[in-house]
């Protein structure tokens, strides 16, 4: 791909694709969504490492690669659908290679979890009236491709006053290397509604590949989610993404976003504290090594009085991996009495390992309390000296110390079965460091 | 009570006059001819031209930037004229000799240089427009070998010095408005302290725009060759006017092996008035090198005038052990705009940097700490620990921080903190049941505030810095 080409990548990931199945039993609103984003892709172009947001993030090893549409049937063995499958669930739903595969995907909950052409016909109405409406794709060219495609999309609805203790589990798995996929997920908690989505990708093969995924959540008055976000992509692959939520008035929001895969990932959360009194908690751990890069770009829009947020983000990093986070909190004019905090921790282990942060207050009202705080620093050489004192090996006591650095994000998570999961991956990624 | 706070805001600038001296003025605008106009008037060495005019054919290719948090109407650079001196006069001989007008407009400002200066022990070389007037105790630290004088005069008497220390730190082409500052710098201070010389007294220089639409371009640069030590001091004040005018000053800090420097900034330059109507523009870049082991530099900044300030004092530490600190209080009130912060460049092995910085904002301002902390990949042990806080006095203003960290090497230790408050109605309560009116409650609890920064500044400019946040923040209590 030549320089003049950036331009053109978008347009040659829009061509790359077949077209569209079954779009023509589409209604007229997705069908004129998808028109509209297809617009915004021939008008965007790929970001640059000029721009602001992607300074550290250069997207220039993306635009030489080129990808092949998906072939065959969307299917998985059970061997490897258990590997990732968690015994909790209520309901699942599966996605391979962008695809919905029914077979692999089930639903006890009582709400409203399905393929979105099948939700549409019982829920057009509430699903046209949140689809697209807060992942916007006027400037965003990534998020602009994932609606140019939007098909098949995981459509979880709690209606009023539901409450699901258990988990619901969104699968993307990408089976196909040098494939290109959108996976994409709306989530529309209705008022006094509480429900637990845990979103998954990951990747059967170690190969390339591209996925751009959108993520859209609403909640009403009093609506609580929790959300798990596990990315382990195949480690060539790249993988961008965005997430945004929107909290109706005291509606909670609580976020843990774990990034292990990926050559290349970035995830974009941002989440609009719309009406009074809305609390959101966003944690985050990244877990990189080799030569990966992850990026996390979060925003928390305070736009309405007494709204409360909590942020801890941490990155591991190895290796001469390349850990980048920008997390911007907005706290607009009259949100008054908004109370937020917000930490980036910062652990590297190698020394080609390099972070960049970047926390962000842009603050216009007075009667706030928002404080922010980031630290980049090795294992304490204190804490190695202690746990060698009583009797463990340098290698185990840094394997311990930096295990627990990242178990204290890990531990937020409620879901017995996949803390334990990621733990294991925690202790398999420290175990190589040392 | 809110009321109060708003009342308490609006003090007038106590500074606005403009003082009558015939001004030899260069026409308006800016092309290689004004430059060699300008060379030329001040007899300058041949490399200094060429100095100028490749920083002005570079400034041509570059493009204003537009990244900070600032708003200002396109500045018309072929609108400002470029040079201005007073009419000059013979040599002078002794303070007699001063244009009386000049020296009542020192008296103006409370700075009577002859008595002043001696009582407090300060050298003054004042800085009126564009040309050094007056120099004080010149002799006493020619004695020691400290050579401090207007940058003009350094260039004919010890151009060899001005020639390897000019642009090294800051180069020509470093950014947009020092590559204009570099093409049409007129004035400013050097200062040279020779090996193992401790200055005897704090250095300063009071600057003062005058001329109605002449921009000040000042250039200063202070060498501190090995182990010797220098406190130097700048203040800021200028007349109300009602079209912006612009500063786009360099300043350029030089430390050897052991050496140290400490250049301290009260700015109270005019702000503009309420609706945000004139001031200055002041678009400075300020760096030091700490190019030695051991050396140490050190940034302390009261910011409380001008319509926008935009500077990032910055410290590059190169050599190992050398450290950088950068202590700031920086206020807005009205319509007031403030991107200021620091960058600390760790370059060298177990390399420290302090940076505490303390915004306050009220009115409509706009007030954003920008800071870059970046660890080389070679900078192992690099320390870094920063501090900044912001106060937003009223709901119609806004503080905003854009930190950078970027470390490259896992041995640094990075430490990044910052808070938002308010003054809360129940510390003023607490004042008012003591017998403390609203308006010095607030005085105080600003002070407090600002504590870990004043107690950086000499000891002459603490008093005047105080009482700086007191009267800017000062008015009717209602």
């Amino acid at each position: 791909m030549t320089e003049a080409g950036t331009g053109n990548y978008l347009d040659s990931l829009m061509r790359g694709q077949a077209p569209l199945q079954a779009a023509s039993a589409s209604p007229l609103w997705l069908k004129q969504l998808r028109a509209r984003a297809v617009e915004r892709v021939a008008s965007l172009t790929l970001p640059n490492t000029r721009d602001e947001d992607w300074r550290f993030t250069d997207l220039l090893p993306l635009t030489q690669l080129s990808w092949r549409p998906v072939q065959g049937a969307a299917l998985i063995s059970p061997q490897e659908l258990e590997r990732c499958a968690l015994p909790e669930a209520a309901a699942r739903l599966v996605f391979v290679d962008g695809r919905y595969a029914p077979q692999h995907s089930f639903n006890h909950a009582g709400l409203t979890v399905e393929n979105l052409p099948a939700g549409m016909t019982a829920q057009g109405a509430i699903v046209e009236a949140e689809l697209a409406r807060h992942a916007e794709f006027e400037h965003d060219a990534f998020a602009a491709l994932n609606t140019a495609f939007l098909q098949d999309a995981a459509l979880i609805i709690a209606p009023r006053n539901a409450v699901l203790e258990a988990p619901v589990q969104v699968l993307f798995v990408s089976t196909q290397q040098e494939t290109a996929s959108y996976p994409r997920c709306l989530v529309i908690a209705q008022e006094g509604s509480e429900l637990t989505l845990v979103e998954e990708f990951v990747a059967l093969h170690q190969g390339a590949g591209f996925s751009s995924a959108v993520t859209e959540m609403a909640l009403a008055d009093n609506a609580r989610v929790r959300h798990v976000r596990v990315q382990n992509d195949s480690t060539a692959a790249f993988h961008i993404a965005s997430c945004a939520v929107s909290l109706a008035k005291a509606s909670r929001y609580q976020a843990v976003s774990v990034a292990l895969g990926a050559r290349l990932s970035r995830y974009n959360l941002s989440v609009l504290l719309a009406e009074a009194g809305a609390e959101c908690s966003i944690d985050g751990l990244a877990l990189i090594g080799g030569r990966q890069l992850a990026d996390s770009h979060t925003l928390i829009d305070h736009a309405k009085p007494h709204g409360i947020s909590r942020q801890l983000h941490k990155c591991i990093v190895d290796g001469a991996a390349h850990a980048v986070f920008n997390g911007k909190i907005m706290v607009r004019p009259g949100a008054q009495r908004t109370d937020s905090s917000q930490s980036s921790r910062n652990l590297l282990l190698s020394g080609k390992a390099r972070v960049d942060t970047k926390p962000q207050l842009e603050i216009f009202a007075d009667d706030v309390k928002c404080a922010h705080g980031a630290t980049v620093g090795q294992l304490d050489a204190d804490e190695v000296f202690y746990l060698r004192s009583r009797g463990l090996s340098d290698a185990a006591a840094r394997k311990l110390l930096t295990y627990a650095f990242g178990a204290e994000v890990i531990e937020r998570i409620a879901i017995a079965s996949l803390r334990a999961r990621l733990e294991r991956a925690v202790q398999a990624q420290t175990g190589e460091a040392s | 009570m809110s009321s109060i706070l708003q009342n308490l805001v609006n003090q007038p600038y106590q500074h606005g006059f403009v003082t009558d001296i015939e001004a030899d003025i260069a026409p308006k605008g800016l092309s290689e001819d004004t430059i060699r106009l300008i060379s030329a008037k001040k007899n300058e060495p041949e490399w200094l031209l060429e100095l100028r005019l490749k920083a002005y054919r570079h400034w041509l290719k570059m493009e204003e930037p537009q990244w900070p948090n600032v708003k200002y109407p396109k500045i018309d650079f072929q609108a400002i004229s470029y040079y201005s001196a007073p009419k000059k006069k013979k040599t002078l001989a002794s303070m007699d000799e001063v244009d009386p007008e000049l020296l009542r407009t020192f008296e103006k400002l409370g700075v009577p240089m002859n008595e002043r200066a001696k009582l407090a022990g300060v050298a003054v070389d004042v800085i009126f427009d564009s040309v050094s007037v007056a120099t004080t105790y010149k002799a006493k630290l020619a004695e020691v070998g400290i050579i401090f004088c207007s940058i003009s005069e350094a260039v004919q008497e010890h151009p060899e010095l001005v020639r390897k220390y000019l642009g090294s730190v800051v180069p020509v082409g470093d950014n947009y408005y020092a590559a204009l500052n570099s093409a049409v710098f007129t004035d400013g201070s050097f200062c040279f302290i020779p090996k193992g010389v401790k200055c005897p007294m704090d250095l300063s220089t009071y600057f003062r725009i005058n001329t109605e639409n002449s921009g000040q371009f000042e250039r200063t640069l202070i060498v501190a060759e090995e182990g010797a030590s220098v406190s130097y001091l700048e203040g800021c004040t200028a007349p109300k006017f009602d079209t912006n005018q612009l500063h786009a000053a360099v300043v350029e800090l030089i430390a050897l092996d052991n050496a140290d420097i400490k250049y301290s900034t009260v700015q109270n330059w005019y702000a503009g008035d309420e609706n945000g109507l004139g001031g200055i523009f002041n678009f400075v870049t300020k760096r030091g090198l700490c190019k030695g082991v051991n050396s140490r530099i050190s940034w302390t900044q009261v910011e409380t005038g001008s319509a926008i300030t935009w500077k990032y004092p910055s410290c590059v530490l190169r050599g190992d052990n050398s450290v950088g600190e950068f202590y700031s209080v920086a206020l807005t009130n009205h319509r007031q705009q403030a991107d200021t912060g620091t960058k600390m460049i760790h370059i060298g092995k177990n390399t420290r940097s302090t940076i505490v910085s303390k915004g306050i904002s009220a009115g409509h301002s706009n007030n954003s700490y920008r800071g870059l902390v970046r660890i080389a990949p070679v900078a192992t042990g690099a320390r870094n620990y920063s501090r900044c806080d912001s106060m937003l006095i009223g709901d119609q203003c806004s503080a905003n921080t854009f930190p950078y960290i970027q470390v490259n090497n896992p041995g640094a230790t990075v430490e990044h903190e910052a808070s938002t408050s308010k003054i809360g109605e129940d510390q003023l309560f607490y004042f008012a049941q003591r017998g403390v009116g609203a308006e010095e409650a607030v005085s105080m609890i600003i002070n407090g505030f600002c504590k870990d920064v004043f107690q950086q500044l000499p000891m002459e400019f603490a008093v005047e810095a105080t009482k700086l946040l007191g009267l800017k923040l000062e008015g009717s209590v209602g």
